[in-house]
């Protein structure tokens, strides 16, 4: 008895198979692997499309969302955006995408009065006036960033004078002393 | 008549031993919650004094050049309205020449008399300071601490007028200075630690400037008074001489500059701020 099948069947299996197989790859979501970049002028939408992509494979690219929905939320600019973000950051760290100190440290950054750049556990003397004029530039970007965080995307000008007046008093009160503690650079 | 039982007495030791817990338990939170932060001691009596005596010295100073300074403009007035630039030559700019130079010695003698009290009072006031703010700032405080200090004075006055101005001391005579500077302190009573530490800062910076100032001019009055001694057999004005004068003038009556800009306060009343809890 002749057992063997017939090619044209083995072809049309083979191809059967493939289809099979193609079909099962284009059913699987595509956004998990392209970590497209959140468009358009909705910060909700965006917000909502960044948190998908975020929570299915793009989590590496956590600070180029983060900055992508402030440049979104700038082209609405209001007070609401700032809890939108804490929000979004709050949701970040019950993700596991951020600790809940990178988490504070973030919202600050962008959107509190101090500056995170400050943070430290000792002396003004010992920890800070060896590097001064590093916390200063430290500062001067954080700066930037209130910028765009209190005034471009929430604002809120009264916030942003109170760093910004913060920044000054900081700056000077560093100098005297850092100049008292003799370690000025 | 109710009598009390061993087992009342019982139920009120727990009771006693529950609130004294709770009152434990509740105690940190009070310490916590207490609005009442530790009081910075950058300001004691002696520095006030020290301040204020500053201020003296620097006004006795300036009454004793103030009449040659006056004299000093009014010849070089003179001296520009009598086209004397370029025309040296001429016995009338030559007389106005010299009359300019012996004011100038008079300002330099003047200066040379007052200036080593004027040192040792600006010098005495920094050194307390410095002493102040090494312990009180530098070395009590991380640069954290010390800017929820600078912030939380920033919302206690952030609608106060007289706030004090950061370094803006261009165009306020010396003793002016000080006295401001006394009446800031001691207007505040250490009511408001931040701008105590701001305003302690900004004296500091300053004596420290006016010391290496004075200092500076100290070593050149001999100079000076040489050269110009040398200069009035001559009658003439040299660019240094003018240069010197309108030092002195910067130093103590100010100079007019015109300040920094800065973000200007927005005027709108504030809202109700969002607070998030993520914000440190």
């Amino acid at each position: 008895m002749n057992t063997s099948i017939p090619s044209s069947i083995t072809a049309t299996i083979a191809l059967a198979a493939m289809a099979t197989v193609l079909t099962a790859c284009n059913s699987n979501p595509t956004r998990a692997t392209a970590c497209s970049l959140p468009q358009g002028p909705d910060l909700d939408r965006a917000i909502a499309a960044a948190r998908f992509d975020l929570e299915t494979g793009c989590e590496q690219q956590f600070d180029q969302y983060f900055q992508r929905l402030l440049t979104i939320a700038e082209g609405d600019p209001k007070k609401d955006n700032k809890s939108a973000f804490s929000e979004f950051l709050i949701w970040a760290n019950e993700e596991g995408l951020l600790s809940k100190r990178q988490a504070r440290e973030t919202y600050t950054r962008y959107f509190g009065v101090k500056y995170v750049s400050l943070i430290s556990d000792y002396s003004v003397c010992d920890q800070t006036c060896p590097r001064r004029h590093e916390v200063m530039r430290e500062m001067n970007q954080e700066l930037v960033d209130k910028e765009q965080g209190l005034l471009k995307v929430s604002a809120d000008r009264r916030e942003f004078y109170r760093a910004n007046r913060l920044f000054q008093e900081t700056e000077l009160v560093l100098e005297a002393t850092c100049e008292a503690c003799g370690s000025s650079e | 008549m109710k009598t009390t039982t061993i087992r009342d007495r019982n139920t009120q030791r727990n009771f006693a031993k529950r609130l004294m817990g709770a009152v434990l338990l509740l105690l940190p939170m009070a310490v916590h919650a207490s609005p009442q932060t530790p009081t910075i001691k950058l300001f004691p009596t002696t520095v006030l004094e020290e301040i204020k005596h500053t201020g003296n010295v620097a006004a006795e100073m300036e009454t004793g050049l103030q009449t040659v300074i006056a004299r000093l403009d009014e010849q070089q007035q003179l001296y520009i309205q009598s086209k004397c630039e370029g025309n040296e030559g001429d016995p009338g700019c030559e007389q106005i020449a010299r009359q300019m130079g012996k004011s100038y010695l008079e300002m330099l003698t003047i200066m040379g008399d007052k200036l080593p009290e004027m040192e040792t009072a600006v010098n005495s006031t920094s050194a307390s300071l410095e002493k102040r703010i090494r312990r009180e700032l530098g070395q009590k405080k991380t640069s954290w601490t010390l800017q929820e200090l600078l912030a939380g004075a920033q919302s206690e006055t952030a609608d106060k007028a007289d706030r004090p101005a950061l370094r803006g001391r261009s165009g306020m005579r010396l003793s002016d200075r000080f006295q401001q500077y006394y009446k800031l302190v001691s207007r505040s009573g250490g009511e408001v630690n931040s701008s105590l530490a701001v305003i302690a800062s900004d004296i500091y910076l300053d004596m420290q400037e006016t010391s290496s100032l004075i200092a500076r001019t100290r070593e050149e009055i001999s100079r000076a008074t040489l050269m110009e001694q040398l200069n009035q057999s001559f009658g003439t004005i040299t660019p240094e001489m003018q240069e010197v004068v309108a030092g002195v003038k910067s130093i103590l009556f100010g100079e007019e500059e015109p300040l920094m800009p800065m973000t200007a306060p927005p005027t709108s009343q504030p809202e109700q701020a969002y607070d998030s809890p993520l914000n440190l």
